[in-house]
C-alpha cells in the first residue's frame, strides 16, 4: 500500500511567495508554516530575486512550483531547464517538486500557458514515461497538478481524474491537487466536482492549492484573484477528510491584497482543514474507515452568475513576476 | 510525427495568429472539428480564450520591461510594434524575462517608428535594466588590491568588470526619461543633445542606477569591459587626443578608485 502523502512531511498551512509581500514578511515573520516559490521566478542567475529567496528561505520551509515543464509538450523539457530546476531544488532544500499536467511548447514556441492535454491513451503514455525519467532526474519526488481549463478535446476518450490518476498511479509520482482548478474545470466543463475529489488516489495527494477565480458567467477563468468560494472549501474539506493532513496552499495573484488579508485566508483554510482532520479522527476512534466518507446530503451546488466584479484580463501564474517593473515603484 | 504532437503543432500555430479564431472561417471549421464546445461556450470560442491569453500574456510581459518606450511611442505604434516583434521573434525562453531580449535591434531596423532614434535608444536603455535587474552577484573589488598590483604587472593586468554593469552610448538622456515615464509622470521628450554616455548598474544595494561618463572613462571602462589588458584600454583613453592624454596621467588612479567604489570591477587578473 502507498504511505499517506507518499510518505512526504505534511508542512501544514502556506501561501504563495509574491514580490509585493516580501517586505511584510521579513520584518513581521509572520506565521505562515510555508512558502511556495514559482520555480521560474528565482531560476536566475542574481540581484534581488536571489537575495530575498535567501533572506526567506532562512526563515521559512520553502516548496517549489513550476510553470514552464510543460511535461506533455511535443518536445521534452530541455535538459537545461531541468538542470536549472534541480538546482533550485537543491539550494531551497524543496521537499518536492511540482509542476502541471498540461502542454506548453510546440515547434520551438513557447506559449507561456498551462495548455490541457487531451485525456487519451497517447497522452498518458508521454506523460508517464517523462515524468518516471524527470522524477529520477530530479532527484526527489515530482508532483503534477491538475489544471483549470477552458477548452475539452474530442479525441479525450476518459474524465481528466481518469488520466491524472492512471498517470500518478504508472509514473509513482505525487499528485499537486488543486480544489479551485476542479471547481474551475467542473463549472466549465459541466462535471461533477465532488466525483473528481473523490476518485483520485488520495495517498498520492503531496500538496493542495486553494485560490480565488473570476466568473465571467458562460466560464470561470482560474485568475487567483480573491479568496476561495465556500464550495471550494467544502470541496476541500472532503479532500483533506479523505486525504488526511496535506500540505495547504493559498495561491493569490491578482489583485493581490495586502499581507493581512492573505493571512486571514490562511487562516480560513487552517479552520476547515482542523475541522476535516477531527471529522476524520472521530471516524477512526469509531472504528470506521477514515477514508469512506459519507456524502453529505446538502451538497453545494454550481451557481452559474456572473461577478459584479471587473472582469480580470487574464490569469498569470505566480503572480507578478519580480523584475525592473517594480524597480522605482517599490 | 505522432497525432498528439500534431495536434499541438496546429494549436501553436492557431494560438500565436493574429486574427481572432472566430473572423477565419477556416480556423473555426478546424476548431470545431478537434473541440467539443458546450451549451455555453462554442469549440471555436474555447480555442479563442487561450488564444487571447496568448497575446495579453506576451503583450503585457513586454510593456512591462518596455514601459517607456510604449510611452513615448504612444498606442497604435506599441500595438504595432509588439505584434510585429512576437511575429517575427515567437517566444523560445522557457521564461518571460527573456521575451524582449531581440526588441532593442528590432526598434532600430523599425524606422516607421515615431520619435525612432529616441526609441531606440530608450528600448536598449531598458533592456540593459532587465539584464543588470538579475546579473550574476559578484564580489566588488576591494580597493587596497589596487595598490597592491605589482609596477611591472600593471600594463598587462585585466581589471574584470562587474556581470552587472552595462555601458550604453546613447544620443538622448534614456535613463532619465526611462525613470520620469516609471513614476508616471509625463515628461516633454529631450532634444538630440551631445553623446550620451552611461553606465546603468546594480549598486551594493542591488537597487538599479545609472551614472553618465565623460568620454575618457567611458573608453577606459568599455575596454575593460570587452577584457582588454590595462595598457591597451590605457591606449585607446590617449587615442582621444593630448587632453585625454594628459588626464591619464594625473587622473587614472582616481578613475579606477571611482570604478572600484561603485562596484564596478570585481577583480584583477595579472597575466
Ligand atoms: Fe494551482
Amino acid at each position: 500500500m502507498t504511505r499517506s502523502r507518499l510518505g512526504l512531511p505534511d508542512l501544514g498551512v502556506g501561501a504563495g511567495l509574491r514580490v509585493p509581500h516580501y517586505r511584510d514578511i521579513l520584518q513581521r515573520q509572520p506565521a505562515v508554516d510555508f512558502f511556495e516559490v514559482i520555480s521560474e521566478n528565482f531560476m536566475l542567475a542574481g540581484g534581488k530575486p536571489r537575495y530575498h529567496l535567501e533572506q526567506i528561505a532562512e526563515r521559512y520551509p520553502l516548496v517549489q512550483h513550476g510553470v514552464s515543464l510543460g511535461i506533455g509538450s511535443p518536445e521534452e523539457p530541455a535538459r537545461e531547464y531541468l538542470t536549472a530546476l534541480r538546482d533550485l531544488a537543491d539550494r531551497i532544500k524543496s521537499p518536492w517538486v511540482s509542476d502541471h499536467f498540461c502542454w506548453c511548447r510546440a515547434g520551438g514556441t513557447e506559449l507561456h500557458d498551462l495548455l490541457p492535454l487531451p485525456y487519451t491513451p497517447e497522452a498518458i503514455e508521454r506523460v508517464v514515461t517523462r515524468a518516471k525519467r524527470i522524477q529520477d532526474f530530479l532527484g526527489r519526488p515530482l508532483a503534477l497538478e491538475n489544471t483549470s481549463s477552458y477548452l475539452t478535446y474530442r479525441e479525450s476518450s476518459m474524465p481528466e481524474w481518469e488520466f491524472i490518476s492512471e498517470v500518478a498511479e504508472r509514473a509513482d509520482i505525487g499528485l499537486m491537487f488543486d480544489v479551485n482548478n476542479v471547481y474551475v474545470s467542473a463549472y466549465n466543463h459541466d462535471f461533477d466536482p465532488y466525483e473528481f475529489v473523490r476518485n483520485v488516489p488520495h495517498e498520492r495527494i503531496v500538496q493542495i492549492h486553494l485560490a480565488g477565480h473570476t466568473n465571467l458567467g458562460r466560464y470561470l477563468l482560474d485568475t487567483h484573484s480573491g479568496p476561495a468560494l465556500d464550495i471550494v472549501l467544502d470541496l476541500y474539506r472532503e479532500t483533506i477528510e479523505l486525504a488526511g493532513p496535506v500540505s495547504t496552499l493559498i495561491e493569490w495573484d491578482e489583485d493581490i491584497p495586502p499581507l493581512e488579508e492573505l493571512l486571514a485566508e490562511v487562516e480560513r483554510a487552517r479552520a476547515v482543514r482542523d475541522g476535516a482532520l477531527a471529522a476524520r479522527a472521530r471516524r477512526s476512534a469509531l472504528g470506521l474507515d477514515a477514508s469512506a466518507v459519507p456524502a453529505r446530503p446538502e451538497r453545494y451546488r454550481i451557481v452559474r452568475e456572473q461577478d459584479t466584479r471587473r472582469a480580470s484580463p487574464g490569469w498569470k501564474q505566480g503572480g507578478p513576476r519580480e523584475g525592473v517593473a517594480h524597480e522605482e515603484r517599490s | 510525427m505522432t497525432d498528439l504532437s500534431e495536434l499541438q503543432r496546429w494549436m501553436s500555430d492557431a494560438l500565436t495568429r493574429r486574427r481572432a479564431v472566430e473572423r477565419d472561417p477556416a480556423q473555426v471549421a478546424a476548431a470545431r472539428a478537434r473541440f467539443t464546445g458546450n451549451e455555453r461556450v462554442a469549440p471555436e470560442a474555447q480555442l479563442e480564450t487561450y488564444r487571447e491569453q496568448f497575446w495579453l500574456r506576451h503583450t503585457g510581459a513586454l510593456l512591462e520591461d518596455f514601459e517607456a518606450l510604449a510611452h513615448v511611442i504612444e498606442q497604435q505604434a506599441w500595438e504595432r510594434l509588439v505584434e510585429e516583434y512576437l511575429a517575427a521573434h515567437p517566444p523560445s525562453s522557457f521564461t518571460l524575462r527573456d521575451l524582449g531580449a531581440r526588441l532593442p535591434e528590432f526598434v532600430r531596423s523599425a524606422s516607421w517608428l515615431p520619435h525612432h532614434s529616441l526609441s531606440a535608444d530608450l528600448a536598449a536603455t531598458e533592456w540593459a535594466y532587465v539584464e543588470v535587474f538579475d546579473a550574476v552577484d559578484s564580489a566588488p573589488l576591494d580597493p587596497s588590491t589596487l595598490a597592491q598590483i605589482p609596477e611591472h604587472a600593471w600594463e598587462r593586468a585585466r581589471l574584470l568588470v562587474a556581470p552587472s554593469v552595462r555601458l550604453l552610448e546613447l544620443d538622448f538622456p534614456a535613463p532619465a526619461l526611462r525613470r520620469q515615464i516609471r513614476l508616471g509622470e509625463d515628461p516633454e521628450l529631450p532634444a538630440r543633445g551631445e553623446a550620451h554616455l552611461v553606465v546603468v548598474y546594480r549598486g551594493s544595494d542591488r537597487n538599479l542606477r545609472h551614472e553618465r561618463l565623460d568620454r575618457a572613462e567611458f573608453v577606459l571602462l568599455s575596454g575593460l569591459a570587452r577584457g582588454q589588458a590595462l595598457l591597451r584600454a590605457t591606449e585607446a583613453v590617449i587615442a582621444l587626443g593630448p587632453e585625454a592624454e594628459a588626464r591619464v596621467e594625473s587622473e587614472l588612479g582616481s578613475w579606477f578608485g571611482h570604478f572600484a567604489a561603485r562596484g564596478w570591477l570585481t577583480g584583477v587578473e595579472l597575466a
